[in-house]
């Protein structure tokens, strides 16, 4: 219990300071969005009326005050969880916008990357299993091999091969141009075929980590004495393989597991900018593009949280799956 | 029939970068029901890969090359991994050397009994036998629901002897069961495993280098050296009549330490390399009394005695053992240690300890735990004179070695070098002053860097705390390896550290340790690491040193004959308080405190009168005692 309010305490700490962090780092950076948004919508860049801009940040909702008193406002909004107007999708507010990209990277995302770690984990765990068979020369050589391809390279070769050439799915989108989001049959079929390619090359490179990790962890605890002492009480081999291996080599990837889950938002721009994926790290991408400072700042404030949780968990289940932590948990 | 016959059994390691390695050669041997026998040798010797063999448990690149395993009739060669699960556990079962890591440590004990039986479909209530076999190693029920990191190291090899029992096995294979742990646990545990094997009859074979322990609890003792069986003899003979010059070396290493004059004998040099072949006698290289033959003729496995031997000399004498005994008195005068008892010189102490105490607060939560490691503890150090510090572990020896060294402080008390009160040092005095104490470390297998060779450890306190260059620090360095007996230097200069036997590294340690010219030196444990047959040898080095060069030497060990041969005073000391004190043979042979004693009687003595002898199966052997 104690050790559960010491984590929720620093839990609490390290928010505070990633909150202030997200406000200060927008700030410190060169430009002025205003000027930005004003130049983009006059075209070409006129000099600039004063009067213009002070207009513009007034639309915007920008604070004329000092940083400490945006500071005091900025927290007493995020605290509401209003995180102001989106610069870029002016006048749709940066929450409504999350709220549309954010289902997207969910499912396409989390379905993949829940998928990858399942996948990598039984592959690595087989491959330990039949260590230095054929099996295990194949799922190590092969990851080893696929982990060295840069991402980009699988996605834009899906797309070339199955999109351009045999046309099988589309080259791009969360949906096609005909069809807009509603909760029939259609559509779902729709955004489904959009999402094939993408997940595919998350797949590809996503169990990679996992198998590697696994295998090397679960061949060393199949090494211990405790396995070996397994074999000699005459357990079935399954039986060593899960209990005496897999269930202490898994350890380590289950918080790291949790960590990537957490760090997902970053992960995802690369995928959902080759696919022009209508999701949270495309939403990233523009509004870092368009100095959408709210957007931005709901967004890396999204991520850290991410983390945060994500970390809190790990430490959880590892104490669930360890005992060895977990006494040190109890006391 | 015996029980287990091994008949010309051969284990070759052939690993993918290396030279393939014989680790066990031509070797036969029975096990007949309910006999102990204890296999002997040194690490490297290919004992336990034996033991793995005999238990079908190798694993690549390990695989046996030759020979036959059979039990109870059946040959179990190669039997394949599902054939041979049957026969797990319920005829042959185990107990492997560590035991900090044969119990899976995320299941509970219970379920590491449960699985067990239910491998063999032993349809018994799990908790009501376990909990059965728990008590008869002496633990209580409850032991069942806990994870094995809440038990201490005996309490998990305990567990782990309980569960080599569970399906009441006709042959127990004990590779090392006691090592590491501390010696009063383990002679508890290996007297109730003496008391359990009366009593249930199973056989056992017991692979140990602890000669003592072999000699004392077996009923027939082989003797194994580079792969091979040199000697096989009944125990009660062994003692008084070992015909191998290997055992007699191995033998030689033991001694009481409460006798007047103590002397170990030590076997010079390494084991071969198995990876090359070797003509003749493969103890030649290292034999004292060796004659021109042993190099050329590989000598049998041949009937002496009352059982077997592999030595030319003896077979050529037949049993007659007067050659053997002339050459054994020709032996270099260096292979003998001898301490007798040495008075105490009344030189000025250089380092002057009085009543620290050490206190630890641990706080978790609200509740703060107060743990006294060290409580009023005086003593002082003189140049050229060894004090031993003897005690357990966790009696607090090593937090007073910490202390000493100035990483941590005292929370009462004062430690004075010289005039320095090291208590209060900081810094740059800290600095100055721990280039006059140095450590020699436990284990020398951690205590120096992988990746950096002999010359740079050596070269880092020269130039540290000497100021010297490199060029003069490697000139100092290969002096100082001369000082250590690695000569020439400029063979370990460059070597790095893995190339070096454990005794070699242990040497290198010392030498790190005397680079700085310490006035004085903490040694802690430093020979409990290392093989039997070298462990005089760094004694003798240690003592050496200590003598020539006048240092103040803090000897930590938890070994009594040790701290017999090198000390001129001992300090017991039992939870954190020092319960007694005085000149070494004095504190060993009338020893009053009922600790000291408890320590003394944990020693294990090969063939003295005294042990409890128990009769066991249908070997005539156990009847006698020497």
């Amino acid at each position: 219990m104690l050790y559960f309010l010491r984590r929720t305490g620093f839990f609490v700490a390290t928010l505070w300071a990633a909150v202030t962090l997200n406000f200060l780092i927008p700030r410190l950076q060169p430009g002025d969005p205003a000027q930005a948004l004003l130049a983009r919508l006059q075209g070409n860049t006129q000099a600039v009326n004063p009067a213009q801009l002070a207009a513009i940040r007034k639309m915007l909702g920008t604070h004329d005050g000092n940083l400490l008193s945006q500071y005091w406002d900025y927290l007493g909004a995020v605290v509401h969880g209003q995180f102001g107007v989106s610069y870029s999708y002016y006048p749709y507010s940066v929450t409504a916008m999350i709220a549309t990209a954010l289902p997207w990277t969910l499912i396409l995302v989390g379905v993949t990357q829940i998928a990858s770690f399942a996948i990598g984990t039984l592959l690595g765990a087989w491959a330990a299993y039949r260590r230095n068979s054929r099996v295990d020369s194949v799922i190590t050589l092969g990851s080893t091999f696929v982990g060295t391809l840069p991402f980009f390279w699988i996605g834009l070769l899906l797309i070339f091969v199955f999109a351009i050439t045999l046309n099988w799915f589309p080259d791009g989108g969360g949906y096609g141009g005909g069809s807009s989001p509603s909760w029939t049959w259609l559509f779902f079929s729709d955004a489904f075929q959009h999402s094939v390619l993408p997940a595919l090359a998350l797949l590809i490179t996503g169990p990679v980590g996992w198998i590697i990790g696994m295998r090397n962890n679960m061949v060393q605890t199949l090494g211990e004495d405790y396995a070996r002492l397994a074999r000699a009480k005459g357990l079935p081999r399954r039986r060593i393989a899960l209990t005496y291996g897999a269930r202490i080599a898994i350890l380590p990837n289950v918080t790291g597991f949790a960590i990537a889950l957490g760090g997902l938002l970053g992960g995802t721009v690369l995928v959902e900018t080759i696919f022009n994926y209508p999701g949270l790290g495309r939403l990233l991408l523009e509004a870092v593009s368009n100095k959408d400072y709210p957007l931005m700042q709901a967004l890396f404030l999204f991520t850290t949280i991410g983390v945060l949780i994500a970390n809190f968990l790990a430490d959880v289940t590892y104490g669930f799956l360890d005992p060895r932590v977990r006494r040190a948990e109890a006391t | 029939m015996a029980l287990l016959e091994v008949r010309d059994l051969s284990v070759t390691y052939s690993p993918r970068d290396a030279d393939t390695v014989r680790a066990v050669d031509g070797v036969s041997f029975e096990v007949h029901d309910g006999e102990f026998v204890g296999l002997l040798g040194e690490s490297g010797c290919g004992k336990s890969t034996l033991g793995n063999a005999v238990l079908r448990l190798l694993d690549k690149p390990a695989a046996i090359t030759g020979g036959t395993i059979t039990f109870d009739g059946k040959d179990i060669t190669s039997t394949s991994e599902d054939d041979l699960r049957s026969l797990r556990w319920v005829d042959l079962s185990t107990v492997f050397q560590s035991s900090m890591n044969s119990l899976n440590p995320v299941i509970t004990i219970r379920s590491q009994f449960a699985d067990t039986f239910e491998a063999h479909d032993n349809d018994v209530d799990v908790d009501d036998r376990a909990g059965e076999l728990l008590e008869m190693v002496s633990l209580d029920r409850s032991v069942l629901g806990r994870f094995p990191h809440e038990l201490s190291g005996g309490m998990k090899q305990r567990v782990a002897l309980a569960l080599a029992l569970a399906l009441e096995p006709r042959f127990v294979l004990l590779d090392e069961p006691t090592t590491g742990l501390d010696v009063v646990v383990q002679r508890d545990i290996l007297d109730r495993l003496r008391v359990l094997q009366a009593r249930l009859g199973f056989a056992v074979l017991f692979i140990s280098h602890d000669l003592g322990t072999v000699m004392e609890l077996a009923d027939r003792v082989m003797v194994m050296y580079a792969g091979e069986l040199v000697e096989d003899q009944p125990a009660a003979e062994m003692v008084t009549r070992h015909l191998h010059p290997y055992s007699a070396g191995l033998l030689g290493s033991y001694a009481d330490p409460r006798d007047e004059i103590v002397e170990v004998e030590f076997i010079p040099g390494r084991p071969p390399d198995l990876s090359q072949s070797h003509a003749g006698c493969l103890f030649q290289p290292r034999c004292p009394v060796a004659v021109d033959r042993c190099r050329t003729v590989h000598p049998d496995l041949l009937p002496a005695g009352r059982g077997q031997v592999r030595c030319l000399l003896v077979e050529e004498s037949v049993g007659d053992r007067a050659v053997l005994d002339k050459a054994a008195a020709l032996r270099h005068r260096d292979q003998v240690f001898a301490a007798g008892p040495s008075a105490l010189a009344d030189a000025d102490p250089v380092l002057v300890v009085e009543g620290i105490s050490k206190i630890y607060r641990t706080r978790r939560g609200l509740t703060t735990t107060v743990t006294t490691a060290v409580d009023d503890v005086s003593f002082a150090l003189r140049p050229g004179q060894v004090t031993a510090l003897v005690g357990q572990s966790g009696s607090g020896k090593t937090t007073i070695a910490r202390m000493l060294t100035g990483v941590e402080r005292p929370t009462a008390g004062s430690i004075r070098f010289k005039d320095a009160p090291v208590d209060h040092l900081r810094r740059r005095a800290l600095r100055k002053y721990r280039r006059h104490v140095q450590l020699v470390f436990q284990d020398p297998f951690s205590a120096l860097n992988p990746t950096r060779t002999v010359a740079y450890a050596l070269s880092r306190p020269l130039r540290n705390h000497l100021g010297l260059s490199g060029a003069e620090a490697r000139a100092r360095a290969g002096e100082l390896l001369e000082t250590v007996g690695l000569s020439p230097a400029a063979q370990y200069l460059d070597k790095l550290p893995h190339q070096l036997s454990g005794g070699q590294r242990q040497r290198v340690v010392i030498a790190r340790a005397l680079a700085p010219e310490p006035e004085v030196v903490i040694a802690d444990e430093p020979i409990s690491m290392l093989d039997v047959s070298i462990r005089a040898e760094i004694i003798a080095l240690l003592d050496a040193l200590v003598r020539d060069r006048g240092i103040a030497m803090l000897y930590i060990t938890h070994d009594l004959l040790s701290a017999r041969l090198l000390a001129d005073e001992v300090m017991v000391l039992n939870e954190g308080v020092m319960v007694e004190r005085g000149p070494t043979l004095q504190v060993i042979g009338e020893a009053k405190d009922p600790y000291t004693r408890k320590l003394l009687a944990a020693i294990p003595r090969p063939g003295a009168s005294g042990t409890p002898v128990v009769a066991r199966g249908d070997t005539e052997m156990g009847a006698e005692s020497a």
